[in-house]
């Protein structure tokens, strides 16, 4: 057991807590989490109020459906076949191009749609840890939609992580060998016996699991060969295990002989004593800072262990230990992309963003949600950053904070991948109310605007019609008018809203000396966003 | 004012560092906005000096579908679907020839400066994409350096501190330019590569700006506990905050001068709208613009090909070919075509056998491409056999640390010893 921390704790405490375990929130909602006292937070972020259904996901997720729009795919390709019989093969050609054109076009639509539902999920969730969670999870267990390439496996993973969010790790990883989007992304969908494809045998053991060296390339051989056979439905979505496909031989892995199938495999990982070192430290990881300690990780793992791998006591453990509100470990986190964009927000008190804006500062600053670069995940801490993403964090923020009238569109990177989200894409396309259902709601919006046939120019259109009409934050909220006259005060408020910590010096002179210099006939809101957008262009701001 | 300098050498090498003054920095806080003259930069290399372009093919290319060894039966008894045919390569000799998705590589091969080396590997190799990739860049088999090679060669043999001695056109900084001092930058869409403050009266806002990102004392924090560092572009032992105020200062030093270059030089050679062919736009404007820079990387992925690989690595090599076609023309149109070889490298090879899924599982031994006038071309190093291998793979013949070497000291005219930590026989394709 890692040392406890006690009780009582300050407001920075909660907001540290906050921003870890969570996204961060407002000072308000700081103000609450404080109020309940440092063991009631913990508790209160492990059992959330509300289930893993706080918002319904778009139609097209839910199974029924999804066998529904499989057998229509079908049933369109065999029509299809029948109908190209009779054609010439330029005329074939075309037909099924059409066909797939279709297919695609939809896909990509329901990929920006999930997207954006689930960035609004962490916006708005009353379960942040939850979320923080199934970020962990699809950054631990990655899975990229550019492979994958139905967004509906991907939303069907995603909602495997929530569940599973602080739930246990071991059964997680049996239903992830099992998982649709995974099988696709790691190729168990054509491990055959005899020609076993070693690819997930191989990151489930060096990248899920056990780590480099925790095992040898003869465990990796024979792995493969015990996950043969699994294979997805395609009528139904759903992974059935043909034993024809498997190779029902023996096989030795860490050592141990027998027929294996992949649960088994799975099941002798988890003998490892490394399994839990593993999760242990990369949790610490995520949540306090890089490099634990030795003697810290043991105590974890043995926490672990003893709770046969379910992760919400792990949790409770770091949280409330005197470790994670270490000096060294407070405000010395490099925010993702995400973090930084989420956390933001609610920082400056929005309950949204501009339609399609966060999916395209997701790609500009390294993190699109379903995109993980690799089956390793993101790179985490300073590989964030680099001159390149730090300016372009700064001109997000500049866009944020002063709306399209005085940043007109320059946040708006032009760069390919950016044309590529314009062409389809409005992540938040969806989003004109408070809450990240909108898949469900008919109508509404900017998908009423669109219709059904979202082409990517109207995409493109509307995108840039909805930042072009952003304002910007309510400043009047974040910086009441009377709070403008004190210039000290007006810095230390926003410093405790954007930084949580007092300001170093130098800093807090700076910012002084720019209000006092903006100081005109009367500080409007555009002098606050000004100041606001110099406080969120700094290295320290980066920071969490 | 405090610079570049004076924060690197307060914060990581208090009183005793040594090196020279270099006048670019001071030079480009003075001119900030309106210069990108001939800087005294680099005064070691000079701005005329040899550049080196590194392509990353990521995820793993198949050397033996990239330079094929057509007349070997054990080639086609392992790849029964895979196996490229005779008529569907471009014979380089009797033995093996290279993929015909690349015409122009080819081409080059016979004009003498497409060198490729064959076989190339580390001994142990490591089949993790990871730790593979990790190994290349570092040039560390055991994997335990902080630093990359390039950052290695940027602090040994690059003196002053532009920020632009590398640049990396990607999103995130490559593990290669991981250095103790100067890891170069990284940047991806140059017109955006500047703090945009879309205002009227945006002096005001600058100066602060310019302030809050340019740290004016030693960070403090020196204790803090944190990681090794180094493998993305940090600098060993560094804090977080002192890592992102290093990079905010980089970001400030470097964007005027290459928003600047960006935008003055154009050419009328053609490039595709690939991610590598935009990139090496990039590259070679930033040429034509006159940068110090000595080394460029960019990235090329996707030859991760467990599955149906065939069309998916034509198209990548073919993609790879036309991107260095303009590439290359453009620079001869800049008169710098003698100034630059390109070389690519690829974590690993793969699997001799195919698998069932109409690709090959990660390998070992692979091929590698340099490239330019100052190449010899030909082949190099010996074509690993097909039938002796080591669990499923080719044995590699040629060490990748050899290739650097030569490149090290043949091109960009230093000695390798003190970058690869030992030293390592040479190949003849540089004169």
């Amino acid at each position: 057991m890692l040392p406890q921390a006690p009780d009582p704790w300050t407001i920075y405490e909660a907001a540290h807590l906050l921003n870890r375990a969570g996204f961060g929130g407002s000072p308000s909602d700081i103000k609450t989490l404080h109020a309940l006292g440092r063991t009631k937070a913990v508790d209160s972020l492990l059992k959330p109020a509300v289930g893993p259904d706080e918002f319904a996901m778009p139609e097209w997720c839910t199974p029924a459906k999804m066998a529904e729009d499989m057998q229509e795919r079908i049933a369109q390709f065999r029509k299809l076949r029948e109908e190209t019989k009779n054609m010439t093969p330029e005329e074939a050609e075309k037909a099924k191009k059409n066909v797939n054109q279709t297919e695609q076009r939809e896909n990509r639509q329901h990929g920006i749609e999930g997207q954006g539902w689930w960035f609004r999920s962490m916006l708005h969730t009353r379960a942040p840890l939850r979320e923080k969670m199934t970020l962990f999870w699809h950054d631990h267990f990655a899975t990229s939609i550019q492979k994958v390439k139905q967004p509906v496996l991907m939303m069907m993973q995603n909602d495997l992580f929530r569940r599973n969010a602080t739930g246990n790790f071991r059964q997680l990883t049996h239903e992830i060998a099992k998982n649709p989007a995974m099988m696709l992304y790691l190729d168990t969908q054509n491990s055959k016996s005899g020609k076993p494809n070693e690819n997930f045998a191989r990151e489930v053991m060096e990248l899920f699991t056990l780590g480099e060296g925790h095992y040898t390339e003869q465990d990796i051989h024979e792995a493969a060969r015990a996950f043969t056979g699994y294979q997805l439905n395609r009528q139904n979505g759903t992974v059935f295990h043909n034993r024809r496909q498997w190779d029902d031989g023996e096989k030795t892995v860490f050592g141990k002989t027998g027929k294996f199938d992949g649960d088994d495999v799975v099941n002798l990982i988890f003998e490892q004593p490394q399994a839990a070192k593993f999760m242990a430290a990369k949790l610490w990881e995520y949540f306090a800072a890089d490099n634990p300690p030795p003697a810290a990780v043991e105590s974890m793992a043995a926490t672990f262990r003893s709770a046969n791998y379910e992760v919400a006591p792990l949790l409770r453990e770091i949280f409330l230990s005197k470790q994670f509100y270490a000096e060294e470990v407070m405000r010395n986190q490099i925010k993702c992309p995400i973090q930084f964009l989420v956390q933001m927000l609610k920082q400056l008190d929005l309950n949204q963003a501009p339609q399609g804006y966060t999916m395209i500062a997701q790609q500009q600053l390294g993190q699109v949600l379903f995109n993980p670069p690799n089956v390793a995940g993101w790179d985490w801490g300073k590989a964030w950053i680099n001159t390149n993403t730090l300016l372009t964090r700064y001109n997000v923020a500049g866009f944020i904070t002063k709306g399209a009238e005085k940043a007109p569109g320059q946040a708006l990177p032009v760069d390919e991948s950016m044309a590529m989200a314009r062409k389809s894409d409005d992540s938040e396309m969806m989003d004109d109310d408070d809450k990240p259902n909108a898949g469900k709601r008919k109508g509404g919006g900017v998908q009423a605007a669109l219709g059904k046939k979202a082409t990517p120019e109207k995409v493109a259109m509307v995108t840039e019609v909805a930042a072009r009409n952003w304002r910007g934050p309510d400043y009047d909220r974040i910086a009441p008018r009377e709070l403008r006259k004190r210039h000290e005060d007006l810095v230390d408020s926003l410093a405790l809203r954007f930084f949580q910590a007092p300001l170093a010096d130098k800093n807090r002179k700076r910012f002084i000396a720019f209000a006092e210099e903006k100081e005109g006939v009367v500080f409007t809101n555009h002098e606050v966003a000004e100041l606001v957008h110099l406080m969120l262009s700094t290295p320290e701001y980066q920071l969490t | 004012m405090k610079t570049r300098r004076d924060f690197l050498r307060a914060t990581l090498l208090g009183a005793s560092a040594t090196w020279t003054v270099p006048m670019f920095v001071e030079n480009t806080f003075a001119q900030l906005h309106n210069d990108t003259k001939d800087l005294a930069v680099q005064p070691v290399t000079g701005k005329d000096g040899p550049i080196l372009v590194v392509i990353q093919l990521a995820g793993g290319n198949d050397g033996l579908n990239t330079l094929a060894p057509f007349a070997d039966d054990a080639y086609h008894k392992a790849r029964p679907r895979l196996a490229k045919k005779e008529k569907d390569l471009i014979r380089l000799s009797d033995y093996c020839g290279l993929n015909n998705s690349m015409p122009w590589l080819g081409s080059q091969f016979k004009e003498g400066d497409l060198a490729i080396v064959q076989g190339v590997g580390y001994p142990n190799p490591n089949r993790s994409h990871f730790v593979s990739t990790s190994i290349w860049e570092t040039a560390d088999p055991a994997n335990r350096s902080n630093t990359g090679w390039l950052g290695r060669y940027f602090d040994n043999a690059c003196s002053g501190s532009d920020p632009t001695v590398g640049i990396s056109f990607s999103k995130t900084q490559p593990e290669a330019f991981g250095a103790a001092r100067n890891p170069g930058i990284c940047l991806s869409t140059p017109e955006l590569y500047r703090w945009i403050n879309g205002n009227d009266d945006s002096k005001t806002a600058e100066e602060f700006f310019s302030d809050l990102n340019r740290p004016d004392a030693p960070v403090e924090g020196g204790s803090i506990a944190m990681a090794a560092g180094g493998k993305t572009g940090a600098i060993q032992g560094e804090s977080n905050l002192s890592f992102l105020e290093r990079v905010a200062l980089d970001a400030q030093v470097s964007s005027a001068k290459i928003l600047e270059i960006a935008s003055k030089h154009k050419t009328n050679v053609q490039y595709d709208g690939t991610p590598l062919a935009r990139s090496l736009n990039l590259v070679g404007r930033m040429i034509a613009g006159g940068l110090p820079t000595r080394v460029f990387y960019v990235s090329h992925g996707g030859f991760d090909t467990h599955n149906n690989q065939m069309g998916t690595q034509d198209r990548l090599l073919g993609q790879l070919d036309s991107a260095l076609k303009s590439f290359m023309a453009d620079l001869k149109q800049q008169g710098a075509a003698d100034r630059v070889v390109v070389m690519t490298f690829s974590e690993f090879g793969r699997r001799v056998g195919e698998n069932a899924s109409g690709g090959t599982d990660h390998g070992q031994g692979s091929c590698l491409f340099t490239l330019g006038q100052g190449v010899k071309g030909g082949l190099y190093g010996k074509y690993p056999s097909l039938t002796d291998l080591s669990q499923g793979d080719l044995k590699f013949t040629t060490d990748f640390r050899g290739i650097y070497a030569t490149i090290l000291e043949n091109w960009l005219k230093t000695p390798s010893k003190p970058i690869l930590k030992g030293a390592y026989e040479k190949l003849s394709f540089m004169g």
